[in-house]
This record gives C-alpha cells, structure tokens and sequence, in this order.
C-alpha cells in the first residue's frame, strides 16, 4: 500500500448535534426523580455540524476560518476522537498530536521538572523520549535556571513557554491545532511559528483552527470555511480567505445598515 | 506492514503504561506535597483507626475473637483502601476535564490511577501489619504467598465496580454523596471488627452478599490463619473478573458521550 497517497485525514458527511438543555436541567438524581426519568431530554438539538466532507492529503496544511460557534474546535476534536460524531465518519492516518489546551496536567505545586514528565506524556510522548528530548524542551522554553522551582512560582508567560515547548516536542504525522500561536512575547511567537514550519517542511500535516487570517495565509496552502455548521468553501487558501472576509464585510454591512434604521426610526 | 502494525502496538502499550506511570507518581506527590509527615499520614491514619476500634471493641463492646489486633488491622487496612479508591475512583472523570478534552487520552485509565495510588499506601502499612502479626505470636506460611492474588482480586473488585460509579458520576453529582451512604453502612455489614461466625444463621446468605465479606476472610486466612483461602473465593475471583469487564464496557460505551456532559 501506497502510504503516501493515502489522505491524512477523510471527513465524510459527518454531523454533530449539540444538545441545548433547559436552563433548569437537572442534573441532580434528586430532581429528575421528581420530574420522571423520561423527561430528562434536551429541549432543543441543533447541528454544531452538518455533513462535512473532505480530505486532507500528508504534508498539506489546512486552515479553518470561519466566524466564533461555527464549528471550527468542534470538529477539530472530532478529529482528535474526542467526542463522537452523530452521523459520518473521519479517518485519521499516523500519530496525532495537538496543540491545544496547553498545559493540560500542569499542577502548580509540581517543579517544571516534574511538569515536564506529567505534561510530556500526557502529550503523546513516552517517558523515554521525554528524558532523550528534555534537555531540548528546557532550552526551547528558555526556562533554565528555574527548571526545579515549584510551576506556582512562573509567571503566566513562563508556564505558557514550557507548555508549548513539551507539545512542540511530539513528532506527529498530523498536528491539530487550535488558536494557540498567539503565545508568549513577541519573539517567542515567532520561534513557535518558526517551529510550526519546519513541522510542515519536515513532511507533518497540519490542521490549524485560527481566527487569525495573516497565520493561516503565512502557513497554510488549503482552507476550509465554516459557518454556522457548514462548510461553505474549501480549497486554495486565497480565495477562500477572500470569500470568508467577503460574507463578513456583507454581514457587519448588513449589521450597521440594520443598525442605522433602527437608530432612525427610534 | 505487519512489523509496523506490532510496532505501533507496542508503542501504544508503552504509551499507556507510561502515563499511568506519571500520573499515578503525580497523584502521590501531591497527596502529601508541603506537609512534614508526608506519606507517614497514611500510616499514622490506619493506626488512629486502630486505637479507637482497640479501644471500643475490648472495653466498651468486647467482642470475642482470636488475634483481635492483627484481625482488626487488616480489616482496617482492607476497607480503607476499598473505600477511599471507591470515592474517589467515582469521581476521578468528572475531577478530569481537562484530560479527557485531549485528542487520544485513554480516558479509562483514570478510575485506575486512584485506585493504584491508594494500593501503594495499602502495600506501604503492609510491613507494619506484618510486623503485627509477627509480634502477636502468629507464624507466617506459605499461604502468604496467595496475598498478591488476593490484592488483585480487590483491585479488580475496585476498578470494576469504579467503572460504573465514575459513568453514573458524569450524570448524576449525587452518586458520590449516595456512595458515601452506601460505604458508611456497609463498613458496618463488613467483618473488620467482628467476625463472620457470630452472624445468626439465617443472615449469613444474604450477608454474604457483600463481596468484601468474602475478601477480608481470604485475606485473614493467609495473614492470620495461616490457610489458604476457600474454594468460594474462587467465585469471588470469577465474580469480579466479569463485574469488571461489563463495568469496562459499559464505561466505554458511555464514554463517548463524557465530554458533551462535562
């Protein structure tokens, strides 16, 4: 089998529900026997997606863009198995990693050390490849001399380093990421960033959820745009970036336009 | 094609061991991290337990039974363990959003890191029983040899009974309180300050009912009999293995749907 022409990532007709419940769920024992068991049912369904298709081919770099509750995260973690969707499939070939929710097992009153294990495997790492590549994930973080001092004692920036210095440290075949290139100061981004790229140099394929239109343009050759559930257009970054700025322009028009003749007839 | 397959197997595994290696060591730091006593607490805490029952059993409600110290030491070391990784077993999903957010973690690991972590402290005031034991004039056999077996055995008791409280748990907050209930009667309906014999006959069925009836007498027959166990706690073993599997699947089945209710 050719491996190589085998897509990355499939998405096929694949739809999410999201379940609203009333506001006065309940959600203790004692409640729902008060009201029957049969009525604990949501109130309310809508499709957080709804039948989304496509491919991403190894070594591509994918963007999503779309307007906040369209869908992006959701199907970012559909991606990563978390959750499972309502109807479709996604096939997912090669190890996964990602980058979000940095910091995930971080406990404050751990040293950076110790966090660096936690956090490392937890990522995906085994305690082997933690040790072999510890010294790297220190020099990375820019955290040295503070490496065994309690994490409580970091500033928020110092703990933000050493999270993304562990998940840049997994060898993925594909790398899902959410909105976190936004870390750090100003330098430390761009060594993030430049860590990103040579993921994507050395073959890795990515799956970037960003608001960011600047980083999916720098980084991606693909995008796909999402909003309301749907995916609206996929294909050349570009034009897709394009038409995704197009409808927000038209709905911000549309908004003031509104706006402005309710101001008038007021 | 096939090496890669056993490859990725075997990384998998080492994956999976891994983790519950960390997070296990994890959960022990932080236990007793920035107190002077550390892990000396859960020795001082069954030893307390000890003195008050001691006390209570021999000049307050004697109750008569041979070895009442050792037997009621390892009844004490015993239950603890069951109840404290049963509590917080059944809260270790909902403890972990965090974790269970993440692309590719086991999320089933987690009742088992609770329940291993409070083993270590099991198997750390296992020396101070022995020494117990030792002083009391019992001689140690070779039926001690069967005290892993049944360590195991109450871990799987635990761990298959924790898949299905930690399922209920991300429904329902109150199991955890109804569980408190639960393990606070049923220390009492549990041999660990009186023995099995002085049940009246006709109880004796439905009390053993309760499967640590059935595991604290084991592990009094290997520590403190000198016997081996009887044939029923092959039973008990049976009976586990297959609580546990069917917790094991019932928590994965839900599992899939933990991360939309948490």
């Amino acid at each position: 089998m050719n491996y190589k022409t085998k897509p990355a990532i499939v998405v096929r007709e694949l739809s999410k529900k999201y379940r609203r419940y009333d506001l006065n769920r309940p959600s203790t024992l004692q409640e729902s026997i008060q009201r029957g068991l049969n009525r604990v049912r949501p109130s309310e369904c809508f499709w957080s997606l709804r039948n989304i298709n496509f491919e991403v081919l190894p070594g591509h770099a994918v963007g999503v863009i779309g307007p906040n509750g369209a869908g992006k995260s959701t199907l970012l973690r559909l991606i990563g198995k978390v959750g499972r969707p309502d109807n479709g499939v996604i096939e997912v070939n090669g190890r996964v990693s990602a980058l979000l929710d940095l910091g995930a097992g971080f406990h404050p009153e751990m040293t950076g050390r110790e966090n660096i294990f936690v956090s490392g495997v937890i990522s995906g790492l085994t305690r082997r490849e933690v040790r072999q590549q510890f010294d790297s994930i220190v020099e990375f973080s820019e955290l040295n001399e503070f490496i065994d001092y309690p994490l409580r004692t970091y500033s928020t920036g110092m703990q933000v380093r050493l999270a993304f210095a562990i998940s840049v440290h997994v060898q993925p075949d594909i790398l899902l990421i959410d909105e976190v290139l936004t870390v750090g100061d100003m330098s430390f981004q761009q060594k993030c960033f430049d860590r990103i790229t040579q993921f994507r140099t050395s073959g890795c394929t990515i799956f970037l959820v960003t608001h960011d239109i600047s980083v999916v343009k720098k980084l991606c050759d693909e995008a796909l745009f999402l909003r309301a559930g749907q995916l609206i257009a996929k294909g050349k970054a570009l034009p897709v970036i394009d038409e995704y700025l197009n409808s927000e322009s038209e709905n911000s028009l549309q908004f003031s336009v509104a706006n402005r003749t309710a101001t008038a007839a007021s | 094609m096939r090496d890669l397959a056993i490859q990725s197997f075997s990384f998998r595994f080492a994956l999976k061991r891994d983790l519950l290696y960390e997070l296990v060591m994890r959960d022990m730091k932080l236990r007793y991290k920035r107190s002077i006593l550390g892990v000396g607490w859960s020795l001082l805490n069954p030893l307390a337990q000890l003195l008050v029952y001691r006390f209570i059993f021999e000049q307050v409600l004697p109750v008569n039974v041979p070895n009442f110290t050792s037997f009621l030491f390892s009844g004490v070391l015993v239950w603890n363990w069951f109840q404290m990784s049963l509590v917080f077993g059944t809260s270790s999903v909902v403890d972990n959003r965090e974790l269970i957010k993440r692309p590719g973690f086991p999320i089933a690991i987690l009742p088992a890191i609770t329940i291993i972590s409070y083993l270590i402290h099991f198997t750390l005031a296992l020396p101070i029983l022995l020494t117990f034991l030792v002083f009391s004039g019992i001689k140690l056999t070779g039926s001690l040899l069967l005290l892993p077996g049944i360590i195991a055995t109450q871990f799987v008791l635990i761990l298959g009974l924790s898949y299905f409280t930690s399922t209920v748990q991300v429904a329902f907050r109150d199991t955890q309180y109804l569980l408190g209930v639960i393990l606070q009667l049923l220390m009492f309906l549990s041999p660990i300050f009186y023995d099995v014999s002085s049940l009246p006959k006709r109880f004796q069925t439905l009390y053993h009912m309760n499967p640590m009836v059935g595991l604290l007498d084991a592990y009094r027959a290997v520590l403190i009999r000198g016997e081996f166990p009887g044939r029923s706690f092959l039973l008990l073993g049976l009976g586990t293995l297959i609580l546990l599997m069917v917790g094991y699947l019932v928590f994965t089945w839900a599992s899939r749907h933990f991360i939309d209710e948490l």
